[in-house]
């Protein structure tokens, strides 16, 4: 088991080594440089921006410094805000989106798992029909266009209440992040019953099902021991890239929601072209979730024990 | 016309637990009368059990044997409450175990039968466990549910039924998983949890068809000892007549939902009264010499194929395939007719086959050959 | 059935029939029985006409609804899909002389007398008010100040006793607000709230230019004219919203359905050459699709736009494809790799090859065709995959540049107005969701059409 685990983490750092050389070589293959979008500068100013962002050297020793740096965990300075460390904008901002995230993969794991459970026991009476439906909505509505009906709902219901039932954005206490959890898990926890239900189909007509019928096994039992822990396993397995999916999500609705997370901060470096803002949240970015996925996989080897005994 | 047994009121009184019977007694455990089972599925109505009637009596082995899809894994399935109703649909017949009425929904619903009463092993031991759970934890299942035990007693008394079934180490094996074990070794943890409740009836779905033949061997003979020790029933369903012979005192034999013949092993093998029963010993490959004294070299298999249970044809089911087919077997279907009464059958039923060769009218230039 | 009915006679042989052997059911080949499964699917066959109905209305729209969807009507800027369409023929504006009119009077419902100089038009609005010697502001609302507690948008503080609003007027139901100042510039207690209705407007030049009035043709004042009609409404600089969609389609359709096809076709050739080979080469394949899967798709997106140098007037779509391709095939390719490997040891496989098989004809004619069908299903789920990716980029402004429309920019665009002009919100929002909704339900109905045969079941 031990084993097992320090060879994905070997693995997941030589990931992350992968993506910040990517990241790296890609940024540079960019035409133009970084500084031409500052106002105009004169050559002494330039020569001193230059050397302060090492932009004199050649790239190869570039390339070696910002591997450096990162091993180190410093991504720089940002372009755009300058005397502010990208690690201080991560140090900021992240947790506001980790919370956002973690709230939605919650949403979206307990929902997914007890509607698809739901769906395939009452497979096409009127339970099924009802919660496939919305599952369907789910996965069709943009998450964008989610967020914003959301919001206009919000706009209305604090209307009708006469006061503010849930506010329609920002960030700071319990209940602001209620709605942007509920709509960036939305589509994962649509995705995730799909998922669950078809899983579940599959595990109820098995024979280890039949014997423990034949048994006698309480229905309860059979649902929790029998039926659930085994049809559970591939919704764990997709969790790793679901998480993948609502860090994506994140940005959205952070945007909508005025939530100030690192994922409206990368959108907007995006948009401004901030060059070290971009690739320190990037090689972030990658690294949390290779490491995510690897969290996710070890736990999946804890539940079903064929995979430790095989690796 | 088969006979009807007579039957007692459904009573709520727990079944009493089995003491060993002598084996002289022909006081029928479960007692099934023209069990009809059939589903309703997108194409028509699947007529799969068409009329069933027999008795298994304490101690004794019945055999079912008929090809695939005859209905014999549905006729048992439905006995224990297994079939998915909505599709499925008992829609006729009676079935009572030591009197009691056992298609009445409670018991169909309930778990006094499954698992306590009668209790079932599959055919394939590998998908028939739980992946997830331990060996030791599902025989322990059973005990809790069914005995009350607590979870330490119920695991120590699944390591004792490990032991029981014969597998080495049975403490370590207990906290294994399914996936650590081997086929046969599966089967035995199956057969452990199946006696672990100490049921009246044992019943085998082909328990031996995806194994080894030497681990065929050992898992026969373990249910047989199984069997002296505590006087459990066994319903074994084979396709394999080699395994009847091994094991059975009865024998069933079914073809496309209905019971052919039925009688001692003795009956079936050495004066069988039905062509497809005769068809299916002439089908076994065996080691015999002809004149020349070299091996036989053909396998006299039977034509055709079963019938389709959409729409089982008119008369007997048999009569496409058969080689003494005559008219009367393709308008009305055969009765039971008793055969010559043997002493050794334990059958309430006696040698029993449903053939028109067996009527009166029936003379040998007639149709018999 | 009493069995003294039957005679000897019936005792006689059968002949020998020779239909045992018949099967009772018409064989299909697999494809034919996948076609009449989904045939008997409802939710599948309507997601096909649909599928096919958008299309249609795409390729063959345009041809049909021949509006510019660049073409800017600006008489109608914003307006819901049948909204009023007249307009009235008036006299161009003359400058406004509050001063010689008759001052208003207050009344009790009204203190500061504040009502409208002359009828409302998209021209201008007057208004005008009792003189209290004081400073008064004026606001400007398209929503009732009961309803939202706000008095919108603050005009101007004005110490004269009348105002001409000339900004951006749409002919909508506008509520003035009009409130006392006191001496410090506070704002008091007294206020009143106007309701007034525009009319739209347009002078006889303007018609004439716009080409609502021939050359040679006559009008009069105060005739109604019609405007163009936009069945589904405009956007907020007065674009033909049912044009737009037919070409922002032509965008989200085109990289909705060929980038799922070319990458799932790139990691269809990888799975399969690495599932064939195996060994250590299948390993090492695999390992590097697992570092292409954990690179970051939206920075490689920016970057690919970037890189490809898009200029102004140019639609990033070339950039978007590849970028799609290059970073998503690996999700088919580690699939299509585990069917192969799967296949490779199916029974069938070796009773070929004993019988002679040589290896081009296995793989094409036994391993190809049983992957076929997850590959189907696979492109067909990727599909709804590719537009929303499309339609997130465009929406982060990543996307395809204006003014090419795409069905997620119009999305973009629509919710800024989301409260005040819904629809143009709305309708890209429906035509994204209706085509994910079919390719989803079109993917259910294939793999239940494919995979029940694959798994006998009946």
């Amino acid at each position: 088991m031990m084993e097992y685990a320090a060879k994905r983490v070997m693995l997941g750092l030589l990931t992350v080594w992968f993506i910040a050389s990517a990241t790296f070589f890609g940024m540079h293959a960019v035409p133009g440089d970084p500084l031409s979008g500052e106002k105009a500068l004169t050559p002494q100013i330039r020569a001193n921006l230059e050397a302060k962002y090492g932009l004199d050297k050649p790239l190869a020793t570039q390339y070696w410094i910002y591997l450096g740096n990162i091993a180190q965990g410093d991504f720089g300075i940002s372009y755009t805000q300058e005397n502010r460390r990208v690690n201080d904008i991560i140090r900021e901002h992240f947790p506001v989106s980790a919370t956002l995230g973690i709230l939605a993969i919650v949403f979206a794991g307990v929902g997914g798992v007890l509607w698809g459970a739901l769906t395939a026991l009452y497979r096409n009476r009127w339970p099924d029909v009802v919660i496939m439906f919305l599952v369907i909505l789910g996965i069709s509505v943009p998450s964008f266009v989610m967020a914003a009906i959301s919001q206009w709902s919000l706009v209305n219901l604090n209307q009708i209440a006469g006061g503010t039932v849930l506010p329609i954005g920002g960030w700071g206490s319990v209940w602001h992040m209620v709605a942007p959890a509920l709509v960036l898990g939305l589509s994962t926890m649509a995705y995730l019953t799909r998922l669950m239900r078809s899983s579940m189909l599959e595990v109820v007509n098995t024979d280890y099902v039949r014997t423990a019928k034949a048994k006698g096994i309480p229905a309860t039992q059979i649902f929790s021991r029998h039926q659930l822990r085994n049809a559970i396993l591939p919704v764990i397995t997709v969790l790793g890239p679901a998480i993948a999916g609502i860090t994506t999500g994140g940005f959205v609705v952070e945007i909508v929601f005025a939530i100030p997370g690192l994922g409206r901060y990368f959108v907007q470096a995006i948009q401004q072209l901030d060059y070290t803002v971009i690739m320190g949240t990037t090689v972030f970015y990658g690294a949390f979730l290779v490491f995510m996925v690897i969290l996710v996989d070890l736990i999946y080897s804890f539940i079903d024990p064929r995979v430790r005994v095989d690796q | 016309m088969p006979r009807s047994t007579t039957q007692n009121s459904a009573s709520t009184e727990p079944a009493e637990s089995i003491s060993a019977q002598p084996s002289a007694t022909r006081e029928p455990l479960l007692q099934v009368d023209n069990l009809h089972v059939d589903f309703q599925t997108y194409g028509g109505v699947v007529q799969a059990v068409r009329g069933v009637s027999f008795d298994v009596a304490a101690g004794q082995t019945l055999a079912i044997v008929g090809e695939s899809g005859c209905g014999k894994s549905v006729t048992v399935q439905s006995l224990m409450g297994l079939i998915p109703m909505p599709p499925g649909r008992i829609h006729k017949g009676t079935a009572t175990l030591r009197g009691h009425d056992i298609l009445a929904s409670k018991f169909i619903e309930g778990r006094d039968v499954r698992g306590r009463e009668i209790s079932m092993i599959f055919q394939d031991p590998m998908t028939s466990l739980n992946p997830t759970m331990t060996i030791g934890r599902q025989i322990a299942e059973t005990l809790e549910v069914h005995r009350g035990y607590g979870q330490s007693q119920a695991f120590s008394r699944a390591v004792e039924l490990l032991e029981m079934s014969k597998i080495p180490e049975a403490a370590k094996r207990a906290k294994q998983y399914p996936f650590e074990f081997s086929g046969g070794m599966l089967q035995r943890a199956m057969i452990a949890m199946a006696i672990a409740c100490e049921p009246a009836i044992l019943v085998a779905d082909e328990p031996t068809t995806a194994l080894d033949v030497t681990i065929q061997a050992q898992i026969l003979d373990l249910l047989a000892d199984l069997q002296q020790e505590t006087g459990m029933a066994i319903i074994l369903i084979t396709h394999d007549l080699g395994v009847v012979a091994r094991m059975a005192d009865d024998v069933m034999v079914m073809y496309a939902g209905e019971v052919v013949e039925r009688g001692s092993v003795d009956d079936i093998f050495y004066r069988s009264g039905h062509p497809y029963t005769q068809g299916l010993r002439l089908a076994m490959p065996t080691n015999k010499h002809n004149e020349d004294g070299l091996p036989e070299q053909t396998l006299i298999a039977i034509d055709g194929s079963p019938p389709d249970l959409f729409n089982p044809p008119k008369g007997c089911a048999y009569h496409p395939r058969c080689p003494h087919a005559m008219n009367v077997c393709a308008q009305q279907s055969p009765e039971q007719y008793a055969l010559k009464p043997t002493a050794s059958s334990t059958q309430g039923h006696g040698h029993q086959a449903a053939c028109w060769l067996h009527h009166e009218l029936c003379t040998p230039q007639g149709g018999r050959s | 059935m009493s069995s003294t009915d039957l005679t000897p006679a019936d005792f006689a042989k059968l002949p020998r029939q020779h239909d045992a052997d018949q099967l009772t059911r018409p064989s299909l080949s697999y494809w034919a029985d996948a076609w009449r499964r989904l045939r008997g699917n409802p939710r599948a066959m309507a997601s096909l006409g649909l599928i096919l109905f958008l299309l249609a209305f795409v390729t063959v729209g345009p041809a049909v609804w021949t509006v510019d969807p660049s073409a800017q009507d600006v008489d109608q800027i914003g307006i819901g899909p049948g909204a009023d369409r007249h307009v009235t023929l008036t006299a161009p504006l003359t400058p406004w002389e509050p001063q010689t009119m008759a001052p208003p009077k207050a009344s009790t419902d009204n203190p500061l007398g504040f009502t409208l100089a002359e009828p409302a038009t998209t021209q201008a609005v007057r208004l005008t008010w009792v003189d209290h010697d004081s400073p008064h502001r004026l606001y400007r609302n398209l929503f009732a100040p009961a309803d939202t507690g706000s008095y919108g948008l603050p005009l101007a503080d004005l110490d004269t006793p009348y105002f001409e609003d000339r900004l951006d007027l749409q002919p909508e139901t506008y509520y003035y607000t009009l409130v006392a100042l006191d001496a410090a510039g506070e704002e008091t207690d007294t206020g009143v709230t106007l309701t007034i209705d525009v009319t739209r407007v347009i002078s006889f030049a303007e018609a004439r230019e716009r080409g609502l009035i021939g050359p040679d043709e006559k009008a009069e004042i105060g005739q109604t004219l019609e405007l163009a009609w936009h069945p589904l409404g405009t956007d907020y600089l007065g674009r033909d919203m049912l044009a737009r969609l037919m070409y922002g389609g032509q965008v989200s359709l085109f990289i909705g359905l060929l980038a799922p096809l070319a990458f799932v076709l790139l990691g269809v050739v990888y799975g399969s050459v690495a599932g064939f080979l195996g060994g250590a080469v299948d390993q090492a394949m695999m390992r590097f699709a697992d570092f292409v899967v954990a690179l970051p798709f939206l920075l490689f997106m920016i970057l690919f736009k970037v890189v490809f140098g898009i200029g102004p007037g140019e639609s990033g779509i070339l950039p978007m494809l590849a970028a799609m391709i290059i970073l998503l095939w690996p999700a088919p390719a580690r699939l299509v790799r585990g069917q192969i490997l799967q296949i490779r040891e199916e029974g069938y496989v070796s009773a070929s090859k004993l019988l002679g098989a040589t290896t081009p004809y296995v793989v094409g004619r036994h391993m190809l065709p049983n992957t076929l069908g997850v590959i189907l299903v696979t492109i067909t789920f990727q599909v709804p995959s590719a537009i929303f990716t499309e339609a997130f980029l465009s929406f982060i402004g990543m996307g395809v540049a204006p003014p090419t429309p795409s069905w997620g920019a119009m999305c973009n665009e629509g919710i800024k107005s989301m409260l005040t002009r819904p629809h143009e919100l709305l309708f890209p929002a429906i035509m994204i969701s209706a085509t994910v909704l079919a390719f989803n339900l079109l993917g259910d109905g294939l793999r239940d059409a494919l995979d029940a045969r694959m798994r006998g079941a009946e």
